[in-house]
């Protein structure tokens, strides 16, 4: 039991201290899921909305191949990204394997299916109602998944504040493509799981405090939005 | 604007709901459509709107079939209508922003529907938070700001109190003498047909 309450004092000590190695975790977590939630939102909110509304025959096997999606395992988007960007791949000469940019790609690629998916559900249940009235006001298409966007946007922040907490959690697609390298590529999943393997916890505890309030800070600011809204 | 239907037949499954073998809708005048529940009114009204296109049959619109040009000059306000999740002022302002209106001509066509229908009040009040007779009006307002050819009305007054049901009716019949718009209004109310109406459908 000694060892676990050490680990916390230590890991409360680094945290007060403000620790460099820390810091540097942190930010480079924060900077590569942050970007990652970004880009997914961007590229997958306009389509989800589109596909939410749109009626077309398969519609049922799309909800369920989107639906499996979400719940792809990030060591398979890792070694799909990694294959991609190693030397002999078609973006080989990019140079990216083992870069931040690399791991920005993965988790961009992993929570895409997740911001998407959820996206898509909400619209289907109830982008309809928004979708007839803009119909009858004479929205085009583009108005209408904007307006679908705006009356909807407090469950799509959600979905986008999950889609972070998949991404600044995962450790399977940033260890594959990032490498874990000390002070380039190591995030704080990636040091949780090496700390972990090598018996030193106390820089384990202290990152995975700092998880935990990342995460509670968030859902917390979405809270308080949701209930002004 | 003046609708042609002809040979109207609308399923659900095996149901049939509608049977209309011809029915016109006279530009310039106001249509009351009344029956039982069930008859396919606000099914017939989704068809007129382009919202339902799974029919058999043909609905012409001055002549033409349904396009966007069509669908631009027209509009349906709902028995429970859906106002976004913004102030009254937006609301309104929706459809004259989507036609690309300067800011200008769009606060005066604002301005003037809201003293008509005597919403002055409320242009800054979130409007998915106001009662039924008031979110009617604001519908129509919506409805009737960026001047349509042809309004829609499924059982605009349905469930609100006496004093919001004149406003709205006066609304209507001066939308129709002033900017001479077509108006089908779906009502079980009899009475209201006979006020508002220049000709009854009895389905």
């Amino acid at each position: 039991m000694n060892y676990i309450l050490e680990g916390f004092k230590e890991a409360i000590r680094l945290l007060i201290s403000l620790d460099k190695e820390v810091l540097s975790i942190v930010s480079l977590s924060i900077i590569v899921s942050t970007s990652a939630t970004i880009f997914a939102s961007i590229i997958s909110i306009p389509l989800a909305v589109y596909f939410g509304i749109k009626k077309f025959k398969a519609k049922r096997l799309f909800s369920r191949i989107t639906y499996t999606f979400m719940s792809i395992p990030s060591v398979i988007v890792g070694l799909v990204v990694a294959i991609i960007l190693s030397r002999k791949g078609p973006f080989g000469h990019l140079n990216l394997l083992y870069t931040k940019n690399a791991m920005i790609i993965a988790q961009t690629l992993l929570v895409i299916p997740l911001v998407f998916g959820l996206t898509y559900g909400l619209t289907k249940s109830r982008g309809d109602v928004i979708e007839r009235i803009a119909f009858t006001l004479g929205a085009n298409k583009w108005d209408t998944i904007v307006l679908i966007i705006r009356e909807l946007k407090v469950d799509i922040l959600v979905n986008i504040a999950t889609a972070f907490s998949r991404a600044i959690s995962e450790v399977g697609a940033v260890m594959i493509v990032g490498g874990n390298i000390k002070g380039y590529t190591r995030v704080m999943t990636t040091t949780i799981s090496m700390m972990n393997s090598m018996g030193d916890y106390p820089m384990a505890i202290a990152l995975g405090i700092i998880l935990l309030l990342i995460s509670f800070i968030i859902h917390s600011l979405i809270y308080s939005y949701n209930r002004e809204d | 604007m003046r609708i042609h239907i002809t040979k109207l037949k609308k399923y659900y499954g095996e149901r049939q709901v509608l049977d209309i073998d011809d029915l016109i809708f006279e530009e310039h005048k106001i249509t009351a459509i009344t029956g039982p529940n069930g008859c396919g009114k606000t099914t017939l009204l989704n068809i007129i709107a382009g919202l339902d296109k799974d029919y058999k049959g043909e609905i012409r619109y001055n002549g033409f079939y349904l396009n966007k040009d069509i669908t631009d000059k027209m509009t349906l306000v709902f028995q429970k209508p859906y106002l976004f999740k913004r102030s009254v002022y937006e609301n309104i302002e929706y459809p004259l922003k989507i036609r690309g209106l300067s800011k200008d001509i769009r606060n005066k066509k604002i301005l003037d529907i809201v003293k008509k229908l005597e919403i002055e009040d409320l242009l800054e009040k979130r409007a998915h938070l106001l009662s039924g007779g008031e979110s009617q009006k604001v519908a129509l307002a919506r409805a009737l700001v960026f001047e349509p050819d042809l309004l829609l009305l499924d059982e605009p007054t349905s469930n609100i109190d006496p004093d919001a049901v004149a406003i709205l009716e006066r609304e209507i019949i001066r939308f129709n003498e002033e900017s001479k718009g077509t108006v089908i209004i779906v009502t079980h109310n009899l009475e209201q047909s006979k006020r508002l109406g220049h000709r009854i459908v009895e389905m």
